[in-house]
């Protein structure tokens, strides 16, 4: 028996079956336009509701921090990027399955939570919640709060 | 013994039943809900329900009764909200919630007949 029989075939590369997405325009980052009171008002609300939230970073796709609600020893910079990662992720999978645009993406630790929300095309809200947290209760409150924020960014 | 999907169809046969949910109070996700109207989102009452069940439970804990909830009774004008959280060492974590219409329910039968589905469930 020939002994690459035993090995599973090499995958080729297949060709994109979806085009690939637009081009994005300009970060939203460091945008001195939008409306950071009102965005602050619903991540600060979005915390005090739900008991067991950390905080809240609003990102763009890009992994740039947009604006954040995080105590100190969280870095907001580091959880846009990795909220960016985890829509890069979703995306693919989301592109492969055909099952339209990211939507949420939740991961769980020993210790607590990282949630990511599109908040419309172009930004992604993620939050930090402790292991005691109710999740069910975030997937319920967040998804309105990140529809609330979209409206916000496209005031601009 | 009966699995979730008949034990779920058992509670909905209780005289007065509009919905019943297993609910897991660790992260307040639903395993399997049953019943419920249009208007009544089972989902979101289990995860509200959940922190009911988790400050009750804080509560003892506080008090140092070193007890457990058999279940909860809430009243409200038209419906009673039976929760009864599991006991078999496979239910850990997780709670039965029950709501009945407070006109055509009897209590103390559906008390009654929730503790027995509660007790043939296996998961």
């Amino acid at each position: 028996m020939n002994n690459r029989d035993t090995f599973l075939p090499r995958r080729t590369a297949r060709q994109p079956a979806a085009p690939p997405p637009p081009r994005l325009p300009p970060s939203l980052a460091g945008n001195p336009s939008l409306p950071y009171p009102a965005i602050g008002t619903e991540m600060a609300e979005l915390r005090l509701q739900i008991p067991g939230v950390q905080g809240s970073v609003l990102g763009g796709v890009d992994g740039l921090r947009i604006t954040h609600d995080v105590p100190v020893q969280l870095d907001p910079d580091d959880l846009a990027a990795m909220a960016a990662a985890t829509f890069g992720l979703g995306r693919q999978v989301s592109l492969r399955l055909g099952q339209g645009d990211f939507r949420q993406s939740t991961v769980r630790n020993h210790g607590g939570y990282f949630a990511v929300y599109a908040v419309g095309p172009q930004a992604l809200l993620s939050v930090v919640g402790t292991d005691a947290i109710n999740v069910a209760r975030l997937h319920l409150h967040a998804p309105p709060v990140a529809e609330r924020l979209a409206t916000l960014l496209e005031q601009v | 013994m009966a699995n979730l999907d008949s034990a779920l169809k058992d509670a909905m046969t209780i005289d007065g039943a509009i919905g019943v949910a297993l609910v897991d109070y660790t992260s307040g996700m639903t395993l399997g809900v049953a019943g419920g109207t249009p208007e009544i989102d089972l989902t979101v009452a289990a995860a509200g329900n959940t922190d009911v069940v988790r400050a009750k439970m804080r509560t003892i804990e506080m008090l140092k009764l070193n007890d457990d909830i058999e279940d909860m009774l809430i009243t409200l004008g038209g419906q009673y909200h039976i929760i009864r959280p599991l006991t078999g060492s496979n239910g850990k974590g997780l709670f039965l919630y029950l709501m009945l219409s407070k006109s055509r329910s009897n209590l103390a039968l559906a008390r009654h007949q929730l503790r027995a589905i509660e007790e043939q469930l296996e998961l």
